[in-house]
């Protein structure tokens, strides 16, 4: 059974591109991650599905239930964490709980301290004085605390601590296992990778493609930075698996995908003054996966 | 009603600093009647050596300031226009609040309808004017009694006040329509402010030049408070009028809210 259903979604705004005919769906149980780059139409989706915003053309479902005119009866079963979190400053964090937790039929004040305890969240702070991972942590319960069926994550781990971070993962986890429906909005592929069974993946209002999360695992995409003593030959990383190759001196940069040890004993053959290797961008990816194929 | 009592809570604070206010500025005045009714003959006088189209502009063509009612009828305006500043700051923040402060996103995203919502919200600020009223009658019955030993009329003296309700209605309903027509409303007072003025020069206007078409769209040509005075009673085609507008602005604003895309944070 499909949780969420989303067909030729349009959303201009005025005469600006929100997104572009997006189609795809969420079945129950999974964990649908979907990434993009900021500016590529995730919220605009999102919001769209919480009828924060209406359609420009095209339709959404969710529950098998009309996004606008049942939206209602929707939201009952949502939790919803927004990329950036604002509540009413002037109220306790326990407060804004209670109140959040009052729009709900099947609240439990008891799940408010539970997942608190979880998140390390001080409850009787006033919302003002939070800072912004803090205020995450409110949004994180506040998402949570009436048990929702789908709930739909925009960005959910920024500010948050890698302790939360992990912790945050596990709650979700957790409700994975007793078959909640996720949506996972970030634009960081390796998040999601970690814990998504479907990623589609969105660039300027387009849905480009939704993959297995089982194809991207054979992708490990690396980004090298290194400098040598010596000046480096133009054609000493000739290696296959290598774009994006920038060599400039005793300098070099590129994205290599493949078995890391190849690198590894490339490396070894000359002496290293400075070695860097990270997560390249989801941009990055974009360039040199996705484009080959556009 | 759980959204009627969170708004109630965030705004008692202003209700209560805005009431004391008014009940102040009408001590204030009320003070210094004892002095202006002694010397009324001489205020009379003063006031007839003014332009005709001036003390019309004024309002004090038909009030007797020597009179307890005539002169309270007289400073009432400006009870009038701090109590329609409020309405109208109420009305317009009410609603368009959430967005100021980028708290829509919590509140759209719960199960209810964009119509609760508004409907709660309207509830709330109803209460506050109704209140305020209430609170404002009282206090002024007070200052009045304790700063003249005239009688007066009491009937009129409430059709007097009951009109700053009427009055504020209408601003507070043209402020909920205005919150909703505009995207984005960065501050409230400054616009309010400038409204209400707009709407007293436009009755300073009409009041000066009698020009009867004008009075239809001023609400403060609605409640004529020499008229009131003078007859004790409301002019029913101007209840009307205002009663239409109050309406027609709030159904507007059901409307316009239901349509409205949330700005993104």
């Amino acid at each position: 059974m499909n949780v969420i259903e989303i067909i030729n979604l349009c959303k201009f705004y005025g005469k600006s591109r929100g997104i572009i005919d997006v189609s795809f769906n969420v079945e129950e149980g999974e964990v649908f991650g979907f990434i993009g780059p900021n500016g590529a139409g995730k919220s605009t989706t999102i919001r769209t599905l919480l009828s924060l915003i209406y359609p420009t053309s095209g339709s959404a479902k969710i529950f098998g239930m009309d996004c606008i005119k049942e939206g209602r009866e929707i939201r009952q079963h949502i939790g919803y964490l927004p990329s950036e979190v604002f509540y009413y400053d002037n109220m306790k964090v326990i407060d804004l709980l209670k109140y959040s937790a009052s729009f709900y039929l099947n609240s439990d004040k008891n799940r408010i301290y539970e997942l608190a305890a979880i998140m390390d969240l001080d409850l009787n702070r006033k919302i003002d004085d939070l800072s912004y991972g803090n205020k995450k942590k409110v949004g994180i319960v506040q998402g949570l605390l009436h048990r929702p069926k789908l709930i739909i994550l925009d960005e959910p781990t920024g500010g948050l601590d890698p302790l939360m971070q992990n912790r945050f993962f596990d709650l979700i986890h957790e409700e994975k296992e007793k078959g909640t429906t996720v949506l996972f909005s970030s634009h960081i592929l390796s998040e999601v990778q970690k814990i998504c069974t479907r990623v589609g993946i969105i660039k300027e209002g387009k849905m480009i493609r939704v993959e297995d999360i089982k194809t991207l695992e054979h992708t490990n995409y690396k980004k090298f930075k290194i400098e040598m003593k010596e000046a480096i030959p133009a054609e000493y990383f000739n290696i296959n698996g290598i774009s994006n190759l920038d060599v400039k001196e005793k300098a070099a940069t590129f994205i290599f995908n493949g078995d890391i040890n190849k690198i590894v004993e490339k490396l070894y053959e000359r002496k290293v003054s400075n070695l860097i290797v990270e997560e390249p961008s989801l941009e990055e990816i974009f360039l040199h996966y996705y484009d080959k194929e556009a | 009603m759980n959204i009627y009592i969170q708004e109630l809570k965030m705004s008692v604070k202003s209700l209560i600093y805005w009431t004391f206010g008014m009940l102040l500025a009408l001590m204030f005045f009320m003070l210094l009647f004892p002095a202006i009714s002694q010397d009324a003959a001489l205020m009379n006088q003063l006031i007839s050596k003014f332009p005709p189209e001036l003390t019309r502009a004024l309002g004090l063509t038909t009030l007797d300031l020597s009179m307890a009612l005539g002169f309270y009828g007289y400073l009432f305006l400006f009870i009038l226009l701090i109590g329609s500043v409020y309405a109208m700051k109420s009305g317009m923040s009410v609603l368009s609040e959430e967005i100021r402060a980028k708290t829509a996103d919590f509140l759209l995203s719960k199960p209810i309808s964009r119509n609760t919502i508004v409907t709660a919200k309207i509830m709330s600020v109803l209460s506050l004017l109704v209140l305020q009223t209430v609170f404002y009658i009282i206090g002024a019955f007070i200052v009045v009694n304790l700063t003249t030993n005239q009688l007066f009329d009491r009937t009129t003296f409430l059709l007097i006040n009951l009109s700053l309700l009427l009055v504020q209605l209408f601003f507070a309903a043209l402020g909920l329509l205005l919150s909703v027509i505009v995207r984005k409303i960065k501050t409230v007072l400054p616009i309010a402010l400038g409204i209400v003025f707009g709407f007293y020069v436009l009755q300073m206007l009409n009041q000066s030049l009698t020009d009867s078409n004008l009075a239809y769209i001023t609400p403060f040509a609605y409640f004529d408070i020499s008229k009131i005075v003078a007859t004790g009673a409301y002019e029913s085609n101007y209840l009307i009028i205002n009663t239409f507008m109050i309406l027609g602005f709030t159904i507007l604003t059901y409307i316009i809210y239901n349509k409205k895309d949330m700005p993104s944070i």
